[in-house]
């Protein structure tokens, strides 16, 4: 097999999790989050491949087509909140939205 | 024929549903026109019957006639059908005859009530849920118009809704009654268990065939039914209370119809009781104790209601001893006999009720003979009857039941017929003590108050069904004459052959006795009532006869009391600590919870995602290292 050993994709992917992993905790911004929760996916989406590279088979490659569908939908509706919140003249800080406190 | 007797049973009901539908729409006068009429039409319908039975021969005269099958369960089925015999069409003619007078009666004695309407619709209701029991062919039927009889006393005793008394009288009588409905309704399950049907005819085949255990158990079940229901000991305490609803009511359901349906039953039943002779023996027993204790204590009441009443329970009683050694038709003849002239007692008291306004209490009264003329004569044709004095009807009925238990021999024999003759002067004594303080004397106080000239005593709604009862009452007893003609007995005796029969000697020495001792009473109580004291002079004595010999402090010490207390000691020591604090702990505890688990909840969306994360890691550490 051509290429990398499977360990290098797995290193770069957790490095790309943990990166987005600490912007969802860290970050206020929603655009920030939700540009890390992109980051977050993606990583799985390279384990994914990397895997499915290694075993020769493609189950891992449409699996990560169908994590892209969700993950374009899932944009589509952060993006929709976000705009909504701007609209309303809100405060673009996740801290702030938090009228759901118990 | 069969037909008479269906009109005879549906009559009323239709009377009963038209009262109750029209609601306001109708007059008072015209509800009470419907309620009347009806009941005549159902009377009308019992003639019918009567005379078809009568036109057929000997032997054929049992026609069991069925609607549609009710009830079916497996091989059990039960049948909306009647049974017209000799015996129910006699049941028939009393209850639907003596009724519609009653009813006729109530349109003068309720004229101007608030609630008349409600009045004649109970009162339809009551006469069709008599004529079911009477005329059911199947025991089920009998219970359901058993049932339904309870419940037209019940509402007719509460009737004045607004009187405490009325409505905690009316508690009790349907208490007393439900457990003889209930230990009725034992026997009945017991009887479908053993023989797998409720039809007389199918049980009566079967009878024989029964263990002595369960004929006897199936025998007191519906000797608990009858006890109940016709006010005897133990259960008689509610039939003096009654005496609170209207005066037509106590003389219709309290006198001469429901609480015979006890004296019906043991004979209806006869075939039952005569395979269980001790349970036979015992409703006799009962019958005179409580012919005994029932004049005893209406020698010291004040009401002239409850004085009736109590002698009514005493009259119960004769009929009780009669079916009880097996004189069957002397006790549906006493029943009918009974029927007239205790109707007539208790109209004839209402009357004078009515003509002074409400007052029952006998000390207020006294001198109304000049007064009420007729009023006069009727009551004491009445009380002549109930003392078995010659020619009237009392006489010939109860000198036979006494005859009888002087024929039925042994010692049990005997003790009842002694039991049955000092009730007889024990009835001269009270009855007559009645009549001489209502009747004799100065006219009191209340009496000049409500008496002017030219007054007439009643409306004729009221006079004339009275004079109607006063001929039966006078000349019902004839159609029984020891030895010279017996078609009553002949007629009843076809559906419930007697076990017992005086002989014609028998018959005309005790009716010597008896009428010397009624007619000892009427001497003493007018000797007792000129010198102006009470026949009973020791306090002690009346002290305990005034408190009915303490059945209720009783009832309420035995059964009342520990049940209130059993039921307070529950309250305080389970429902409130154990189920109701359990209760408001969970509820409040889960409340508390809530409130703490709620903090986590904060709304930072990064503390979740913090939360998320942490949680995965500890998770990852988990497996790996568990793994």
């Amino acid at each position: 097999m051509d290429g990398p050993d499977v360990g290098w994709y797995l290193i770069v992917a957790a490095i790309l999790f943990g990166i987005g992993a600490l912007g969802v905790m860290m970050r206020r911004s929603p655009l920030i989050v939700l540009l890390s929760l992109e980051l977050m996916l993606n990583a799985a989406n390279l384990t994914l491949i990397a895997f499915a590279r290694q075993q020769g088979d493609l189950d891992g490659q449409i699996f990560a087509l169908a994590v892209m569908a969700v993950a374009a939908a899932e944009v589509a509706i952060g993006l929709g909140l976000i705009v909504a919140m701007a609209r309303r003249r809100m405060l673009l800080d996740v801290d702030q939205a938090s009228a759901l406190r118990g | 024929m069969i037909v008479g007797a269906w009109i005879c049973l549906v009559a009323p009901l239709a009377g009963a549903l038209a009262i109750t539908l029209a609601g306001t729409r109708i007059s008072r006068t015209t509800a009470g026109w419907i309620s009347t009429l009806t009941t005549f039409v159902a009377f009308a319908g019992a003639l019918v019957a009567f005379v078809g039975l009568w036109a057929e021969g000997h032997g054929d005269r049992e026609h069991l006639s069925t609607a549609y099958t009710w009830l079916e369960s497996g091989d059990f089925q039960v049948e909306l059908q009647i049974l017209l015999d000799t015996l129910s069409s006699t049941m028939m003619l009393i209850v639907s005859g003596v009724g519609g007078l009653i009813v006729w009666y109530s349109m003068g004695y309720m004229e101007g009530d608030e609630e008349e309407r409600r009045y004649f619709a109970y009162m339809s209701l009551f006469v069709f849920s008599m004529l079911m029991l009477v005329q059911a062919g199947n025991l089920l039927l009998l219970l359901i118009g058993w049932g339904l009889v309870g419940l037209a006393s019940y509402l007719l005793i509460g009737f004045w809704h607004s009187k405490p008394e009325a409505v905690a009288a009316a508690k009790k009588a349907f208490v007393m009654n439900a457990i003889g409905d209930v230990t009725l309704a034992l026997g009945l399950v017991l009887l479908i268990w053993e023989t797998g049907t409720l039809e007389y005819l199918g049980v009566f085949e079967q009878v024989d065939g029964l263990s002595t255990t369960t004929v006897n158990l199936v025998a007191l079940g519906l000797l608990g039914g009858a006890v109940a229901k016709s006010a005897q000991i133990p259960l008689h305490t509610w039939l003096p209370d009654a005496m609170e609803g209207p005066t037509p009511v106590s003389a219709l359901i309290h006198a001469a119809t429901m609480v015979t349906a006890g004296v019906y039953l043991l004979v209806r039943a006869s075939p039952i009781f005569e395979a269980a002779p001790d349970v036979q023996a015992l409703a006799a027993i009962l019958g005179a104790i409580t012919l005994l204790v029932a004049g005893v204590i209406a020698l010291v009441q004040w009401d002239i209601k409850r004085v009736i009443a109590y002698s009514t329970m005493s009259q119960i009683g004769y009929m009780f001893l009669a079916a009880g050694i097996g004189a069957y038709g002397y006790a549906i003849f006493h029943l009918a006999t009974h029927a007239f002239f205790k109707a007539l007692l208790f109209m004839t008291a209402g009357v004078v009720i009515h003509h002074l306004g409400g007052e029952q209490d006998i000390r207020k009264m006294g001198g109304l003979r000049p007064l009420m003329p007729r009023t006069h004569l009727a009551f004491l044709v009445g009380a002549l009857s109930l003392a078995g004095i010659p020619i009237f009807s009392g006489f010939w009925s109860k000198d036979g039941i006494v005859a009888a238990a002087f024929a039925s021999g042994d010692t049990l024999g005997y003790t009842l017929y002694a039991a049955a003759l000092t009730g007889a002067l024990l009835t001269g004594l009270y009855t007559f003590r009645l009549y001489f303080a209502v009747f004799h004397g100065k006219p009191s106080e209340l009496v000049k108050e409500h008496s002017h000239d030219g007054q007439r005593e009643g409306p004729l709604s009221m006079l004339i069904p009275v004079g109607v009862l006063g001929v039966l009452a006078t000349i019902g007893g004839l159609l029984v004459i020891p030895g010279v003609w017996e078609p009553f007995l002949h007629w009843i005796d076809e559906t419930a052959e007697p076990t017992v029969k005086a002989t014609v000697g028998q018959d005309y020495a005790t009716s010597a006795i008896a009428v010397t001792l009624g007619l000892i009473g009427f001497f003493v109580a007018r000797r007792a009532s000129a010198a102006g004291r009470q026949i009973v002079t020791s306090p002690g004595i009346w002290r305990v006869l005034e408190h009915k010999l303490y059945f209720d402090e009783a009832y309420d010490a035995l059964f009342y009391r520990p049940a209130a207390a059993i039921s307070v000691a529950l309250r305080r020591n389970v429902e409130e600590p154990v189920v109701e604090r359990s209760l408001d702990e969970i509820g409040t505890g889960t409340l508390q919870v809530g409130g703490e688990v709620a903090r986590v909840q904060s709304g930072l969306l990064r503390t979740y995602a913090i939360a998320i994360a942490f949680a995965v890691c500890v998770l990852v550490v988990v497996f790996v290292a568990v793994r």
